[in-house]
């Protein structure tokens, strides 16, 4: 029973540091403030913090249980696209607080075409994204 | 008849070289008589040796206004020096090195994202995300990565609120703040380093 207590206690600190890390990290990224910046929809913030809680807490159960559901692959294809949105905004996020472009723009003397950069790093992420899937993970 | 002059310098200006820089060049000037050949006269000449930047302190202007108004009563509101750019021949060879970088960023975003995917085992991830939706299990998920990999530029566009040119609403973009605060960092330095250098040069020469 102590064992069993101790053990409990183990993963609910694991648990916690994780999480507030995860937080942490999606707070000094800032994309839940920009994503209610682009939809007007400044009230429904503590919705949206909910709405990340639950989203770790569900996905987290469900990779240690592996539940099994029979839904059609259209699904998967809506999921995947939320969470290829959701990962580019993290991507774009991380870009942003490094401060790359205002510097190469700035460098470079092209602060107008700065849109131009961003693009290219936009087709790149997706280029190399499909590449990775369709034909590099079979070599 | 002692009269008010308002004074404001501007915050940023841009000059050819060898210019004159003459008062109303680098500040606004408000009064309630006519100011004009107040306002054209000259401070300062653009020199060589001057490079690209010439911080142009209100003390200065304060002492030309002196010099043609004495009797009027002089009032400074805001910034208290101006940058003056001085703008070279527009540098051609700026734009040869667009699709350089542009190459660069693509290349260089493409593979970084690959190895985040690796990084993270993305792919047995979505394998068994695929398995635990539709029951079925399936070496590559390709119903589950193309709209992820479409989602990816999606979400990168919507955080930057670009479409090319086309911005999707009227509030900057994270970019545009982040150029704009970068701009005045670089503001602050300027002010700051090359104002008492300048100033000195400026008081040698008259």
């Amino acid at each position: 029973m102590i064992r069993e207590l101790i053990v409990a206690f183990v993963g609910l600190a694991g648990g916690l540091a994780v999480g507030s890390g995860f937080v942490a990290f999606l707070t000094v990224l800032g994309v839940i403030p920009r994503l209610t910046q682009l939809t007007k929809t400044m009230k429904w913030i503590a919705t949206y913090e909910w709405g990340v809680v639950l989203g770790a807490v569900v996905s987290s159960w469900m990779s240690l249980r592996d539940p099994l559901f029979s839904f059609p692959p259209i699904l998967a294809s809506a999921i995947g696209l939320f969470s290829g949105v959701f990962v580019g905004m993290l991507a774009a996020a991380l870009t942003e607080v490094l401060n790359v472009f205002p510097i190469l723009a700035k460098r470079l003397g092209i602060d107008e075409q700065i849109v131009v950069l961003l693009m290219a790093m936009v087709f790149g992420k997706v280029a190399g994204s499909l590449f990775h899937w369709i034909y590099f993970v079979n070599r | 008849m002692k009269e008010t002059i308002f004074l404001k310098m501007r915050h940023r200006v841009q000059v050819q070289p060898n210019a004159t820089i003459r008062i109303g060049d680098v500040a606004q000037v408000v009064a309630n008589k006519q100011i004009d050949d107040i306002v054209q006269t000259p401070i300062y000449t653009v020199q060589k040796k001057d490079r690209n930047i010439v911080i142009v302190d209100v003390m200065h202007v304060m002492k030309a206004l002196m010099a043609v108004a004495p009797h009027d009563d002089i009032q400074s509101l805001g910034p208290s020096q101006t940058i003056v750019e001085v703008v070279y021949e527009k540098k051609r060879w700026g734009y040869l090195y667009v699709p350089i970088v542009w190459l660069l960023l693509f290349v260089g975003s493409g593979l970084a994202i690959m190895n985040f995917h690796e990084d993270v085992s993305m792919q047995q991830v979505q394998q068994r995300l695929y398995r635990v939706i539709t029951g079925k299990d399936v070496e590559k998920p390709l119903w589950f990565q193309i709209p992820y990999s479409l989602g990816l530029g999606i979400g990168m566009i919507l955080f930057f609120n670009h479409f090319f040119k086309k911005r999707i609403n009227e509030e900057p973009s994270p970019l545009e703040v982040e150029m704009f605060q970068y701009q005045q960092s670089l503001d602050q330095y300027v002010i700051m380093h090359e104002n008492k250098e300048t100033m000195r040069r400026m008081d040698d020469d008259s």
